[in-house]
């Protein structure tokens, strides 16, 4: 019982962290809170579900092309959104900016797609298999799977890569590295398209395994995953995927030994008291102020 | 060159907009006839709740359109204004005022929800304006005033014959319950749930709870998965009944779920596929195949004319709308004030939803209760029908 709850955890936790991964790129390298991202994870989840069931694609191909689309509209609203405003006007400009879009793609896709919950065909067969001390679904081995894959590949990709240097370099110093000759738009536009990609695949798996798609659910899913990536530490990558994975067990435990009730309320009080003993989060770093 | 271009795009939106104001006028000011008599539809026509509107709308077009063909009510035609409310209780607020302030509607047909309705019903009251609602089952409607009515199977007089279907036709003594906390109906029909099983000797073993809205509830289905249950008693809407049922199949357990006409709503089958099939059961005051003339003919017009087959909210709005128009004939007028207490003395009406009658308290009684699933995809189909003793 315990395991199969920590399971449980775990696979929500894990959309929480592809979701929260994005937020963290972001906000690494610009400081920024991209509040649209969760609208990227709900566009991800659409497009997904538009393959699969109306141009009968196979799921692979859909979670692919949704990835695709997903890097382009991020890099479109990065380009049109936010770096018209980079340097000319306050952060705070841009965060509004970022309010707006999130409403504007929330009502978009009402428009498009109507405001009613659709679900995914049964693109899967799943099924259960009881390991003696566990019972373990093939859904949520695919999911844990498939999450790990993508944050290794990720780590990888910025560890070992040019690019991945050069969004490093980003993120220490915007300035510094615009000076030393990289093309920080690019840096930024990248970024933007590899956060999104990930929120795609994690809109695809929730829609898949929670078999619940709709213009809002991004909302709430944004919220949650800003919090994970504030708990792992905002700007940290490691930090958002532990925080996610964190996040997403207190919420089942919470429900599990303490009260459904108060679902929510168990997981975010926890936060709160992680802020309050660590404000860096959890695998934050402490950064003095230049003044 | 610039600044010019700016300023004629000004102009052509500017222009755009005083065409659009001055067509929306023009709209509403040829409406002003005093030769029509106006219902005003409330429902939800999108979003969670458009399962029960939609068919309800299209229940009260075709009662509207039958009526208006032979003539109208005391030599008017009925007119229905069609709002959406989206399920959102601010909607349906600001939609009920501006169906009594401006159009000036003779009576308010609605809402399918309980929460909702008793929004709309404090307006009216205050307005002295009817409200028949053909879908609220909650507690606390009637209540709020002598110009609100209701026409549907409560979850008081339907709860008690259920539970005692479950134990004693089906054996199901150890229940599970699951409660949508954000959802009014759902933590109305909770307590009538629990008061009964206990009272009728079976054993809630597990209570849990979810929100409207969630998708993840793996934490709450394991939980249940832990302790042994014959039954889920649900008793929110289909929208989260379907992705219950989808965690259940999904953690490879076999339980029925029984619950209210919260449930009732194609989207149930769309959302839960084959993980309901025969699998959830809920209680309803309609079924297409109740053998009454009445409804034969219903349900043959509502085919030909809509091209499939009526449910509960359509036949309820229908009737809905016979009632209304029956009150307004036989008391010779539209004034609510007046054709209300013809509703209020209504007694073995022959609705196309059943036999209604309206009680001392003006609450409705209806017989049977219908239990139906879904069947081969198919929803409604019919369970089992259970008369209810009307003392």
């Amino acid at each position: 019982m315990f395991l199969e709850q920590l399971l449980n955890g775990l696979t929500l936790g894990s959309t929480y962290a592809l979701i929260a991964l994005g937020y963290t790129m972001v906000y690494g390298i610009i400081q920024l809170i991209n509040f649209a991202h969760g609208e990227i994870y709900m566009i991800g989840a659409f497009v997904g579900l538009f393959m699969v069931s109306v141009l009968g694609t196979n799921i692979i191909v859909a979670m692919a092309g949704a990835m695709v689309f997903c890097m382009l509209v991020g890099m479109m609203i990065e380009r049109v959104a936010y770096r018209p405003l980079r340097g000319k006007s306050s952060r705070l400009s841009a965060l509004i900016s970022a309010i707006g879009v999130s409403i504007f793609l929330q009502t978009l896709l009402a428009l498009i797609a109507g405001i009613n919950t659709r679900s995914y065909p049964n693109v899967i067969n799943n099924r259960t298999f009881d390991l003696g001390f566990a019972e373990v679904s093939l859904l949520q081995i695919l999911i844990l799977g498939l999450s790990a894959l993508l944050m290794i590949g990720l780590q990888i990709m910025i560890h070992k890569t040019r690019i991945g240097k050069a969004m490093r370099a980003s993120s220490q110093d915007l300035d510094a590295s615009y000076l030393m000759g990289i093309n920080v738009n690019r840096v930024i536009s990248f970024t933007f398209a590899i956060g999104s990609a990930l929120a795609a695949a994690g809109g695809i798996m929730v829609g898949i395994y929670y078999n619940a798609v709709w213009p809002y659910m991004g909302m709430m899913a944004g919220l949650k995953a800003f919090a994970a990536a504030v708990l792992g530490g905002i700007g940290s990558i490691p930090g958002a995927m532990i925080g996610g994975l964190t996040l997403g067990v207190l919420e089942i435990m919470g429900v599990a030994y303490l009260t459904s009730s108060y679902k929510d309320a168990i997981a975010f009080g926890i936060l709160i008291l992680v802020l309050l003993i660590r404000p860096q989060g959890l695998l934050g770093q402490k950064v003095a102020k230049k003044v | 060159m610039k600044g010019r271009g700016r300023a004629i795009w000004a102009a052509v939106l500017s222009l755009v907009l005083i065409i659009t104001m001055v067509a929306g006028c023009g709209g509403s000011s040829s409406q002003k006839d005093e030769d029509v008599i106006k219902l005003g539809f409330l429902g939800a026509l999108t979003g969670d709740v458009a399962n029960y509107g939609i068919p309800a709308k299209k229940g009260m077009e075709m009662a509207i359109q039958e009526i208006n063909e032979q003539g109208g009510v005391l030599g008017k035609k009925l007119v229905g204004i069609y709002e959406d409310n989206k399920g959102d209780s601010a909607e349906i607020g600001n939609i009920t005022q501006k169906y009594i302030t401006r159009d000036k509607v003779a009576a308010l047909v609605g809402d399918p929800c309980t929460g909702l309705t008793k929004v709309a019903a404090e307006i009216a009251q205050s307005n002295q304006v009817v409200l028949f609602s053909p879908g609220a089952t909650g507690a606390g409607v009637v209540e709020i005033g002598d110009f609100i009515f209701r026409n549907t199977m409560l979850d008081e007089v339907a709860v008690p014959v259920v539970v005692d279907w479950m134990i004693k036709e089906n054996g199901w003594t150890k229940f599970a319950i699951i409660t949508s906390l954000n959802n009014g109906y759902s933590t109305a029909l909770t307590p009538i749930f629990e008061r009964e099983i206990k009272a009728q000797g079976g054993t809630i073993v597990i209570q849990e709870s979810i929100n409207d809205k969630e998708t993840d509830f793996s934490a709450q289905i394991t939980k249940i998965k832990g302790v042994d249950v014959d039954v889920l008693v649900f008793t929110g809407y289909y929208t989260e009944a379907a992705l219950i049922m989808k965690e259940v199949q999904k953690q490879g357990l076999d339980l029925p779920m029984v619950g209210g006409d919260g449930l009732y709503g194609q989207d149930l089958v769309k959302l839960g596929g084959d993980a309901v099939e025969q699998k959830v059961i809920l209680y309803c005051g309609f079924a297409a195949d109740q053998p009454s003339e009445q409804t034969v003919k219903f349900v043959e017009n509502y085919r030909k004319l809509y091209n499939e087959e009526p449910d509960m909210f359509s036949a309820q709005y229908y009737d809905a709308v016979m009632i209304l128009a029956e009150a307004m004939k036989n008391t010779n007028s539209t004034d609510p004030k007046v054709y209300k207490d013809y509703i209020a003395n209504l007694k073995d009406y022959p609705g196309v939803s059943g036999n209604t009658t309206i009680r001392e308290n003006r609450e409705p009684i209806k017989s049977p209760v219908y239990l139906v699933t879904v069947k081969d995809g198919v929803f409604p189909s019919l369970v089992t029908k259970i008369p209810v003793n009307v003392e």
